[in-house]
């Protein structure tokens, strides 16, 4: 006997028999959710990795102050490497009354050095390659700032004291430094034209950049050669950093994701287990006679490992093909926040898509097949015998086993994954004792004599019962909080935010604009504010000990310290800051002026104490104090703080800019564009406009994770409707019997109603229950927000599940009093 | 040859071990047809499987072909009864989800036939049902599932076939027609037939009756 062949054929004999269906619908739906994770994270990871180089836009990029990179560019010259430069901040650019933040970029001939740059002539026009920068006096846009600005290419647009003609759109610049889309749209400009816009001051927060490229000798021979060069001042990037970034948000998100769709095989697995063994149930007679006509224990393993192997392939693939179309979506979801073009989809998540089906029937099925080998021939002669089906121990050790493996799989992380686990175990045991009790309180009422009779379903399966409101109510409970519950959170935080929280932020103020300027705004604009110095240093010592990035972990704190803090000095505490451990300096009886003052978060970030000695380097000095107060800050209230403060003396020395914020009605807001001519180096930052598009990138985020847990509550839905089919024998036969006693048509459909709709409304009801309160716990206790408990939340899914349920079901339940009594009791097994 | 020496069987019964029988001995020639007559609970359909190498007997030994069952594991004696050993049963054990073809075609495919369509086709045609190849078993009368069976035991040309009540699930009419069929496709076989029953106007149709009760194995007169 081949058995691939034999297998395959009895397969496709079982699927018309209908005995596979919710079997492979299930293997569909946790293919369809893993692959979908797979294939957008491919792609929009394969965006940016193998063309680490093209991100940096060259081998080497050299970031400093502008005189600093002399020297470095003679040497790469001297070695035969090509050289160009680029300098970048943040600006606001003015056309008509309107104004936008950007990211500017002026560039010299060359750039750049390593990917392309794709332009346009006008919105839909093909994209073609740029051959050479921004001519004088033009400037390349991203698309949506025509939007923005309602301006046309041909256009003119205001960037500082000097205007510029649109003549191209930026399609593609892959050195953006991110492939997602910034807050800030991105223009360029050529870099001669740079001293015209009068943009650039001292102390501006402005990037150098020095490109560098070269044969790979070159590069490592220049590499070799800047190790021993003194490097103070100068951050050296390579294509391996400028990929770093990028990767650890796709890396996270696609964590995120996949494990969210794990719990989607967690649940369609339920599904597996009671369709694979209602489905073995059924297959020990035709065993028996198989084996009575010769088939070995061997023959019958094979033969069940290779309708595993088909089933997989089958279902897998349809799975795969789902997974495709629901990445499509996903993208369409995340539209605008991605690039317009991404890579073709590739085949790795399809074999990803493949071995999860096959991880899958491994953990769920294949221990259920495998004890069909012991059915004995001797079952033909005697009903009794059934063999040794796979014990329970085994069966739920393989599917944890999997689905722990799967966890370890997508988290990469052992720490992580047995969280994940431990989470969903406890989350589906708490759900499932909750279930049990509410069943438990249905049974003893109706034992009591309270007349549900329609119950009986629900009652007399209590653990079926039990399975089917817990599968069903945690892909709500995931809806019902990645919707009702996140809109509420978002609201909740935005509610706390005073109208009259500033709304504008102006920075990169020259010491020498400071009083104009504040007489400018309290008099004219009508705001009544204070500027505050700003000054912009790294953290080099904790303690008279080296503070490199590498000593923290991955994340904020890395973050912090590889970046430049904000530092400023002031005489009183700002508004909305709490000292929480040390006194400020104004309660100190000496007042010395080397005293820091940090804010809570960092120093729990950077494991900063009391009394420990910070050293800064502000442009190639350094600044060193102790800390002599930690204070709680109010980020929410918009109003400008910074992370480290010491009192005035220590630091007036160093090059400022200063930095203010204030509120401005909508109605006053005529007054902006004259305030950018006015100084056209102060960059304004909107607000309201940086809220809206965070809120819009967390919808659009939270819909593709709205879309997983769509395909969780879809698989709940399988495992409702499998315990239908499993319970299905002992319905037709207890509806047949009720119709032989008499029971209308009528009064099944009604009882089977009541159970679907009861099923329904307490998977809701839990569903609803769980979601108020891990809402409220998160607002309470994460975000320190005012939310009160809503017990609305448990009407909708109350309702929701109930509607979903007997939907579902009702088609499911269909079958049963469609046909006649006579039939249901001649042909029990035959349906 | 079936050859069967020395044949016990007991079970743990609740109140202590129960023998259903000891020390039977039976020899059956090549194309002959015994037939086994006893009440219910006699132990006939056990003896049918010790016959049969679908279980072992608690002592005694059997040979099937100078071969002994009953030294043979369970995959061993499985391996000799693909296509040598046929059965007929009392409740037909067709497979539901497959066609008469596809129920007929089984054992071909286990004993690795090289045109197990061609053949089942001729068998069902050699028990009337060339008409309804394609039909489900809950598609088809009792008695047209029995001849099903009857071609599935038949197809491979075994040299044993084993029959256990097959009339049992029929009215008279019909279970004398299987019967019939039965018997003529059993001379033109020339299979060894054993056939269990309680009816003895059935078993008076083979070539040697024995009968079972009490735990011993006579011959009828």
């Amino acid at each position: 006997m081949k058995a691939w062949r034999y297998a395959l054929k009895l397969l496709l004999r079982d699927y018309r028999a209908g005995e596979l269906r919710l079997l492979a619908a299930a293997l569909v739906v946790s293919v369809a959710a893993v692959s979908s994770v797979a294939w957008l994270a491919d792609r929009v990871g394969e965006a940016t990795s193998g063309r680490a180089a093209e991100l940096l836009a060259a081998d080497r990029v050299l970031e400093g102050a502008e005189s600093l990179a002399d020297r470095f560019a003679a040497k790469a010259a001297e070695l035969g490497m090509q050289t160009t430069r680029s300098v970048g901040f943040p600006s606001v650019v003015l056309s008509g009354d309107r104004t936008q933040l950007v990211a500017v970029k002026a560039v010299e001939t060359g750039y750049p050095l390593r990917g392309e740059l794709l332009l346009q002539s006008g919105l839909g026009a093909p994209e073609r390659r740029a051959e050479g920068i921004p001519p004088r006096g033009e400037i390349w846009i991203e698309p949506r700032l025509l939007s923005l600005l309602d301006l046309e290419v041909g256009e003119t647009l205001s960037l500082g004291a000097m205007d510029f003609r649109i003549s191209e759109l930026l399609a593609l610049d892959a050195a953006r430094g991110n492939v997602f889309v910034s807050l800030a749209p991105q223009v360029m400009i050529n870099r001669a034209d740079l001293a015209a816009t009068d943009l650039i001051q001292p102390a501006s927060r402005v990037r150098y950049n020095l490109l560098l490229a070269g044969a790979p000798a070159t590069v490592d021979a220049y590499e070799a050669w800047l190790e021993r060069q003194d490097l103070t001042g100068i951050e050296v990037e390579r294509p391996t950093d400028s990929q770093r970034g990028v990767g650890e948000v796709i890396e996270r998100a696609r964590r995120f994701l996949g494990l969210s769709a794990l719990l989607t095989l967690v649940v369609a697995g339920v599904a597996m287990l009671m369709t694979v063994r209602r489905y073995a149930a059924r297959q020990v007679d035709r065993v028996a006679v198989m084996r009575c006509l010769g088939a070995t224990q061997r023959d019958i393993g094979w033969l069940m490992v290779w309708k595993l192997i088909w089933l997989g392939l089958f279902a897998g693939g349809i799975g795969v093909l789902a997974g495709l179309g629901l990445q499509a979506g996903m993208l369409a979801l995340l539209s605008g926040l991605l690039p317009e073009t991404l890579p073709a989809p590739g085949w790795r998540p399809a074999v990803v898509g493949w071995l999860t089906a096959y991880a899958g029937l491994l953990g769920f099925a294949l221990p259920t097949f495998l004890g069909l080998r012991h059915v004995p021939p001797l079952r033909v002669l005697r009903r009794d015998l059934t063999g040794r089906p796979t014990g329970a121990v085994t069966l739920y050790a393989a599917a944890l086993g999997v689905v722990l493996a799967l966890m370890w799989w997508q988290a990469s992380d052992v720490r992580l994954a047995l969280t994940v686990f431990a989470a969903v175990l406890g989350t589906l045991l708490l759900l499932g004792a909750a279930a049990a009790g509410l069943v438990w309180l249905i049974r003893r009422r109706q034992r009591r004599g309270a007349g549900l009779l329609q119950f009986t379903g629900l009652v007399r399966r209590p653990v079926t019962s039990t399975i089917q409101i817990v599968a069903v109510g945690l892909g709500l409970m995931a809806l019902l909080l990645l919707t009702v519950v996140r809109t509420d959170l978002l609201t909740a935080w935005r509610d706390r935010i005073p109208d009259d929280a500033p709304n504008y932020f102006l920075i990169n103020i020259q010491p020498s604009e400071v009083p104009e300027l504040e007489g400018y705004l309290n008099d004219t604009v009508g705001v009544d504010t204070r500027l505050y110095p700003m000054i912009r240093g790294r953290l080099v010592e904790i303690n008279g000990e080296d503070v490199a990035p590498e000593d923290f972990p991955p994340g904020r704190a890395r973050g912090l310290v590889e970046r430049e803090f904000n530092l400023s000095f002031r005489e009183q505490p700002a508004e909305g800051n709490r000292v929480i451990q040390g006194d400020w300096w104004r309660e100190l009886p000496a007042q010395p002026p080397d005293q820091f003052s940090v804010e809570q978060g960092v120093a729990d970030e950077l494991g900063i104490a009391m009394g420990d000695r910070l050293t800064f380097r502000v442009a190639g000095r350094t600044v060193s104090a102790g800390v002599t107060n930690i204070r709680e800050v109010q980020w929410d209230s918009f109003n400008v703080n910074f992370f480290v403060v010491s009192p005035p003396g220590l630091m007036e020395d160093f090059p400022a800019t200063y930095i203010t914020s204030f509120y401005l009605p909508p109605d006053r807001t005529d007054v902006l564009p004259e305030l950018v001519r006015r100084y056209p180096s102060v960059t304004l930052f909107d607000v309201g406009t940086i809220l809206r598009t965070v809120r819009s990138i967390i919808d659009q985020g939270a819909r593709v994770v709205e879309l997983m847990a769509s395909l969780t509550l879809v698989a709940g839905i399988i495992v409702l409707l499998a315990a239908l089919q499993v319970t299905a024998e002992e319905r037709r036969f207890e509806t047949a019997l009720m119709r032989a006693l008499g029971a209308t048509k009528q009064r099944i459909r009604r009882m089977i109603r009541w159970e679907l709709l009861l099923i329904g409304g307490l998977a809701g009801l839990l569903a609803g229950g769980v979601a108020a309160v891990a809402g409220h716990a998160v607002a309470v206790y994460l975000f320190d927000l005012e939310y009160a408990l809503r017990p609305v939340l448990v009407g909708y899914g109350v309702l929701a599940g109930a509607a979903v349920v007997w939907l579902a079901g009702g088609v499911g339940t269909l079958r049963y009093y469609r046909v006649s009594p006579m039939r249901l009791l001649r042909a029990p097994e035959n349906g | 040859m079936l050859v069967a020496r020395g044949l016990g069987m007991r079970f743990a019964g609740p109140a202590g071990e129960i023998s259903l029988f000891q020390n039977l001995d039976l020899t059956i020639a090549d194309g002959e047809a015994v037939a086994v007559l006893g009440a219910s609970g006699s132990g006939k359909s056990t003896l049918l499987g010790l016959l049969a190498g679908l279980d072992v007997p608690t002592e005694g030994q059997v040979f099937f072909n100078g071969n002994e069952l009953t030294a043979m594991d369970e995959d061993q004696r499985a391996r000799l009864r693909a296509g040598r050993v046929g059965f007929v049963f009392q409740a037909f054990h067709l497979m539901p989800g497959l066609t008469a073809l596809e129920n007929v075609m089984l054992p071909l495919e286990l004993s690795g036939s090289r045109d197990p369509r061609g053949e089942a086709v001729q068998a069902l045609e050699a028990v009337g049902l060339g008409e309804r190849l394609t039909h489900y078993p809950p598609q088809l009368s009792g008695g047209e599932q029995q001849r099903v069976a009857i071609g599935r035991a038949f197809v491979t040309r075994p040299r044993l076939l084993f029959a256990d009540e097959p009339t049992g699930n029929l009215d008279q009419g019909t279970g004398e027609r299987i019967i019939d069929l039965l018997f003529q496709l059993n001379r033109e076989h020339g299979t060894t037939l054993v056939l269990v029953t309680h009816d003895p106007a059935l078993a008076r149709r083979c070539d040697r009756v024995l009968h079972i009760a009490d735990g011993a194995l006579e011959a009828a007169a």
